[in-house]
């Protein structure tokens, strides 16, 4: 690690982490810091085991060995209700049963801070209210989700993880299928997020540029072990891009956010 | 939601009126009700009519179907997939087996022991189904196939028994495996009762858990949920509810599945409201049935589970195709 992140306390960090399907290693002896209210970004190619690692930062598998501390304490001591009340996760490709209303779907992240016969409380609406808020659905609160577009939908799911009132959002590939203007919007609601409302937000990505541009931690991933982690200026290089990904290219400097920006060649 | 309840709760009240009235000797509205509020000059042959023999039936039939549409409502929640009813557990192959080896293999089976034996039978299916299935873990499709296979191997053997069994035994298999309230009596309906109640009121307590459950394995345990611990409860719950429900009645088919439908379709996707919308779209489905059957071909008594399926495949069929244009 570069010195950059020594004065950045950890939020959730993994150690010695080793994950397996089976048999199948896919992630070894991975050391992971992420830090606390940043916007942190996974980013390598496909099999990197990026979506791996995130559903085992969300507590969705268990690492073969090794263990990840959210503020320091070990995920596995946490019970799944507690975790999700601190922790909010976002899959790929949700599914929502049919009928259902954006305001049904955001309720259902109040679960983990409801009692088994615990009435709908006040909280629970305040929360729900600025989930519905923050991700600009107010207006489509009572409209079936099947009938929204993609990029609404997504912001829909994103409220729901917002509705659980966690200091943690773990994403994994929160644009993927959205166009163009619904990428730049949610990247633009994540910056929000971690600015304003104190997030620690972990999306895996796709588009490296992207993560570039909006992330202020990028963490490179290769084989299951990271190749690279830091800055985004300090991380991204025509070396480690061809590192990670095979591919030749230049780094330029992005003439609008000054980030780096990458162009294969 | 309340408008849905008070229709379909006035139906059921017709549809029951409509039972204990009609029937080998119909009794005008009248006499039934002079008979009902129990005044003077009601002959006493109209009272055994209606409370000895009408009566436990109607009763017998509500119960069974608010016990299938509760078990299919649960089922459908728990396993995430559009066609699964309880039958995916084993519990209906696992009963008609149990039955019918008693019915075929015992000379004389003491008349209570076919309900232990259907019950039993659908416990030990729905057990071995989820033993089964336990791999650091359930999973819903693990939960289907194996259900599905364990089922056809519990068909095969009662198909075994009935093909070299006695011919009137086989015979009296099939009538209880075709599915009918016809033998009720109130103990019956007494016992089912009170087998049922705690059953049913914590399926509709649990309705938030059914709510979470549905969203997948992965994104109900992200908001929490202990997912496999609800997963087995509601499975214990639903053998509870059906194996009961089988036991009294035999195989009434189609109701566990059309009746969480068309509740889901009345009053949207939450539980709570699907719940009781089932349970009285069941009771109505199943008091129908028995009623239609036993008049269409006086004084031939068609079993219920015959007529639900008759007309429980029309009307699904419908459903799917109103619902056509509605993607996955």
């Amino acid at each position: 690690m570069s010195g950059d992140e020594s004065h950045m306390s950890a939020k959730l960090a993994g150690q010695d982490v080793s994950i397996a399907y089976g048999d199948r290693r896919i992630v070894e002896n991975l050391d992971l810091l992420v830090p606390e209210r940043r916007f942190t970004a996974l980013v390598g190619p496909n099999g990197s085991g990026k979506s791996t690692i995130l559903r085992t930062f969300a507590g969705l598998m268990a690492p073969s060995c090794g263990s990840i501390f959210l503020d320091g304490r070990s995920i596995a001591t946490l019970g799944t209700r507690e975790m999700a009340r601190r922790v909010g996760v976002l899959l790929q490709g949700p599914v929502a049963p049919e009928g259902l209303t954006v305001r049904d779907l955001v309720q259902q992240g109040r679960y983990p801070h409801r009692s088994l016969f615990g009435r709908w409380s006040e909280a629970d609406q305040a929360a729900c209210d600025e989930a519905l808020m923050l991700t600009g659905m107010t207006t489509l609160a009572d409209t079936p989700l099947d009938t929204l577009s993609g990029g609404q939908r997504q912001r829909a799911w994103i409220a729901m993880t917002l509705a659980q009132q966690g200091e943690v959002l773990l994403l994994d590939e929160p644009t993927t299928y959205l166009d163009l203007a619904h990428q730049v919007e949610l990247m633009d609601l994540i910056t929000v997020l971690v600015r304003d409302h104190r997030k620690t937000v972990v999306a895996v990505l796709h588009d490296l540029n992207q993560a570039a541009r909006y992330a202020e931690h990028i963490v490179l991933l290769k084989g299951g072990t990271i190749s690279a982690a830091g800055r985004p200026s300090d991380v991204i290089s025509q070396e480690a891009i061809a590192d990670v990904f095979g591919v030749r290219s230049i780094v330029i400097r992005d003439p609008v956010a000054g980030t780096p920006l990458c162009i294969p060649l | 939601m309340t408008r849905w309840l008070v229709l379909l709760a006035i139906l059921l009240v017709g549809m029951v009126m409509a039972s204990l009235a009609l029937g080998d000797i119909a009794l005008s509205w009248r006499d039934l009700w002079e008979t009902l509020v129990g005044s003077q000059d009601v002959s006493p042959q109209n009272a055994v009519i209606v409370f000895d023999l009408r009566l436990p039936r109607v009763l017998l039939a509500v119960l069974v179907g608010a016990a299938l549409a509760t078990a299919g409502t649960i089922t459908l929640a728990v396993m995430r997939n559009p066609l699964a009813e309880p039958g995916v557990l084993g519990i209906n192959s696992g009963a008609a087996a149990a039955v019918v080896a008693v019915i075929v293999l015992m000379r004389d089976p003491p008349v209570l022991l076919l309900p232990a034996a259907g019950f039993l039978g659908a416990s030990a299916m729905a057990a071995a189904v989820f033993l089964l299935s336990w791999r650091a873990g359930t999973s819903s499709l693990r939960i289907i196939l194996i259900g599905i296979g364990l089922g056809s191997l519990a068909s095969a053997a009662t198909t075994f028994l009935s093909a070299f069994g006695e011919i009137g035994n086989v015979q009296r298999a099939m009538i209880w495996l075709a599915g009918s309230v016809y033998d009720a009596d109130i103990s019956k309906v007494r016992f089912l009762f009170l087998w049922l109640i705690i059953p049913l009121a914590l399926a509709w307590m649990a309705s938030r858990e059914l709510d979470l459950i549905r969203f997948g394995d992965d994104a109900a345990r992200s908001f929490g949920q202990p997912v496999d611990r609800i997963r087995g409860l509601m499975i214990v719950l639903c053998t509870l509810i059906c194996g009961a429900a089988v036991a009294a009645a035999g195989l009434i088919g189609f109701v566990g599945l059309v009746a969480p439908h068309v509740a889901s379709r009345l009053v949207g996707p939450s539980h709570a409201r699907i719940l009781p919308v089932a349970v009285l779209c069941g009771a109505i489905l199943v008091v129908a049935a028995d009623l239609v059957g036993r008049l269409i071909i006086a004084p031939i008594q068609l079993p219920a589970g015959i007529v639900t399926g008759l007309i429980g495949a029309p009307f699904f069929a419908s459903l799917l195709w109103k619902r056509r244009h509605v993607r996955g």
